[in-house]
């Protein structure tokens, strides 16, 4: 949850970019949804022997759920490198906010 | 020359002349800072707010920040470029300044709270900058 909420910080930053109209975003909002309903599901099934803690993950992880579904994403979707707009070089900044989870070990 | 879109900062889409990369530096570094300081702001909600970590990362942002505005004064981008790329620079500079800078606390990892590992977020978050190119044009 810790990740998930810089990642989505950084990923609402990228949507007031060119970003909102480039499928690296319209993936990364897929691949953070499916990252949330993940760890819902795995809190379903762990024995957190507090109900109150559990209450409050998922009361947590639903709101990260809902902030994943708002990110603004165009309907109509183009790599923005491909469009020749992004111009950031080989790097992608939703990619890279994406891969701040793999700091959790 | 035609101008192309490389960019959207602070809700302003911003153009460049085909093959202007000094402007295109700024611009992409400012593109960058717009994701880091929000990913910076989200980590103020967490316990990095307490730690030294993140105040040690907003002072580098900040530092960097004021480079960048200096490299801007000095380099050959338009006036007109330079006007508009100035106001975004302190904007983000008001935005890191709103975030934690004492770094005298003690880090969450040491008072045995954050326990993701050997990684830190705010270090993470920082790196977000090093993607962009062009790197620095000499100036």
């Amino acid at each position: 949850m810790r990740g998930l909420n810089i990642v989505l910080g950084a990923l609402g930053a990228a949507t007031g970019e060119i970003c909102k109209n480039c499928i690296g975003l319209e993936g990364a909002k897929t691949k953070v949804g499916k990252m949330v309903k993940k760890l819902g599901m795995d809190l379903e099934t762990t024995s957190i022997c507090c109900e109150k803690t559990k209450a409050d993950f998922k009361a947590r992880i639903d709101s990260f759920s809902k902030a994943a579904e708002e990110l603004k994403v165009a309907e109509e979707c183009e790599c923005q490198k491909t469009a020749g707009s992004c111009k950031i070089g080989e790097g992608c900044f939703v990619n890279a906010a994406v891969d701040l989870m793999k700091l959790i070990q | 020359m035609a101008k192309a879109r490389c960019g959207r900062i602070l809700g302003q889409d911003i153009y460049i002349e085909e093959g202007d990369t000094a402007t295109l530096y700024f611009i992409n570094n400012l593109r960058a800072y717009q994701v880091v300081l929000a990913a910076l702001k989200a980590l103020d909600q967490d316990i990095c707010h307490d730690g030294c970590s993140l105040p040690s990362t907003v002072n580098k942002v900040i530092k960097r920040l004021g480079k960048l505005k200096n490299d801007l004064e000095a380099s050959d981008v338009s006036a007109e470029k330079k006007e508009s790329l100035f106001s975004k620079i302190d904007t983000f500079l008001a935005d890191a300044n709103g975030l934690p800078q004492d770094t005298s606390k003690t880090c969450r990892k040491s008072a045995g709270e954050c326990i993701i590992g050997s990684g830190c977020f705010a270090a993470g978050a920082l790196g977000l900058i090093d993607i962009t190119e062009p790197k620095s044009p000499k100036i």
